[in-house]
């Protein structure tokens, strides 16, 4: 299992904002969470990924505790939310060499050209972060998750604010680490894209998390279905 | 071995935000010359005695820098708290100990370059140029680099927690100047001593810069992960 989260918590002072989360996510496996704004899933991505303490609960990352040991099991995350996490005064190749050079990258220079020209930015490389439009950016925050070549995914809202094109290289680059055996966790309101990228679903509500089914158990439909009536109550 | 390959990657990526941009080093030069032609101003025409001269050299060096020292600091976490770079890099596994090392070091470099260019200036305007040997202004930044260094040693550990608060910028001068007066004080007393006798006498001074600067780093080095992580 590439990672486990068992009765995650998040209080903000009086407010809980994550109530008892609890997932897995295997090799090979893309769980799609469905939430509204105001959720709590970009705050369960961010305990995911270590960057946010949980009030309770355990999180296990390749079978490491990481709640404990978080310096351990960051290397093995590739991590996407709604900041870039880098610098815009820097280019996406100055970018990419210095976390990779943080992560001990090896051929680093040959290797971010490559990841530069999969996300289609080589002809940006060396443009700075701060031009980029909203789908560029997304591009290039993927090659930076992708750098380390990370065992787990997190990808907070990967297709918002982009285009057709945009969104159709995501989901590809999605399906692409689905099969390199990566675990990947996405969170979405979108449930038209969330479908086609996911391969297990749930619902994330006021909260809570609630596990729906397999994609091989219910249709687009279905689940479009399933969710419009839990946001009704 | 990897934590120096980190260390120096985080300090060459510090000076090439702080160069790249120019925006800092050009605000911290000119607020400097400014504290020193007001200054220069002020109290001119310049006193006679060179040891009324040194004491209002010391003062004027050290005002401008601990003020360009605040604002270096806080552009510094700035440029790592307004994307998320600095999520970025813990995400790389960074031991928050280093993390807090390097960001020292390259504020240290940064503020340093800085006083290598102002002070020379502040002795031209205050009328010691021609009196101050190669031998003391030496002595004079060894004074200032050790300085700079505890100063930076708290301000580091300070900015990494006040930039994440409402009011961070203001709130930094605020709980910064109290902890860093054993370091002005020390400081600006062996600078005194310099300009006006050429030397360090007794030792007493430097010495309390030198122990204050080592303690706060220290112990600022043994809380980083607390602040960095929470």
């Amino acid at each position: 299992m590439r990672l486990r989260a068992s009765q995650l918590t998040k209080d903000f002072g009086h407010r809980s904002i994550v109530k008892g989360a609890t997932l897995s996510v295997n090799p090979g496996e893309v769980v799609t969470i469905f939430g509204p704004n105001g959720a709590g899933k970009t705050t369960l991505i961010k305990i995911l990924a270590t960057l946010l303490k949980p009030t309770s609960g355990e999180l296990e990352i390749e079978g490491t505790d990481a709640i404990a040991n978080y310096s351990d099991v960051r290397n093995g995350l590739g991590v996407v939310i709604h900041e870039n996490l880098a610098y815009p005064v820097f280019s996406p190749y100055e970018n990419l060499k210095f976390f990779g050079r943080m992560y001990g990258v090896k051929q680093l220079e040959h290797h971010c050209m490559t990841l530069l020209t999969e996300v289609g930015l080589q002809h940006f490389a060396h443009e700075p972060l701060h031009i980029f439009s909203r789908g560029m950016t997304q591009r290039f925050m993927i090659a930076r998750a992708l750098l380390h070549q990370p065992s787990v995914l997190l990808l907070d809202e990967p297709f918002s604010g982009l285009d057709a094109a945009a969104r159709q290289f995501v989901l590809e680059r999605i399906a692409q680490e689905q099969r390199n055996g990566k675990g990947i966790i996405i969170t979405t309101h979108n449930t038209e894209l969330g479908y086609l990228a996911g391969t297990k679903f749930l619902f994330m509500i006021n909260g809570e998390l609630e596990e729906v089914a397999q994609k091989d158990e219910i249709t687009a439909e279905t689940l479009l279905f399933m969710y419009e009536e839990r946001l009704t109550f | 071995m990897k934590a120096l390959r980190q260390i120096g990657a985080l300090i060459r990526k510090d000076l090439g935000l702080q160069f790249r941009s120019k925006e800092t080093f050009v605000l911290v030069f000119v607020f400097s010359i400014l504290v020193v032609l007001i200054f220069a101003f002020a109290f001119g025409p310049i006193f006679p005695e060179r040891g009324e001269r040194g004491k209002l050299t010391a003062s004027v060096l050290w005002a401008a820098f601990v003020f360009a020292g605040i604002i270096t600091l806080n552009r510094s976490f700035t440029a790592e708290r307004s994307h998320g770079a600095l999520h970025g890099i813990r995400l790389t596994g960074v031991d928050a100990g280093n993390l807090y090392f390097s960001k020292v070091v390259s504020n240290v470099i940064f503020l340093f370059l800085l006083e290598i260019v102002i002070t020379p200036i502040a002795l031209q305007f205050l009328d010691l140029l021609d009196v101050v040997t190669v031998g003391i202004l030496l002595k004079l930044f060894g004074v200032l680099g050790i300085g700079t260094l505890g100063f930076c040693a708290v301000g580091v550990l300070l900015v990494g927690m006040s930039t994440s608060a409402n009011g961070g910028e203001s709130l930094l001068s605020v709980i910064l100047l109290p902890l860093v007066i054993p370091i002005i004080m020390g400081g600006a007393k062996c600078t005194v001593s310099l300009l006006v006798t050429g030397g360090l006498d007794g030792g007493f001074w430097l010495q309390l810069l030198i122990g204050c600067s080592l303690v706060f780093l220290a112990a600022a080095y043994l809380l980083a992960d607390a602040v960095i992580e929470e």
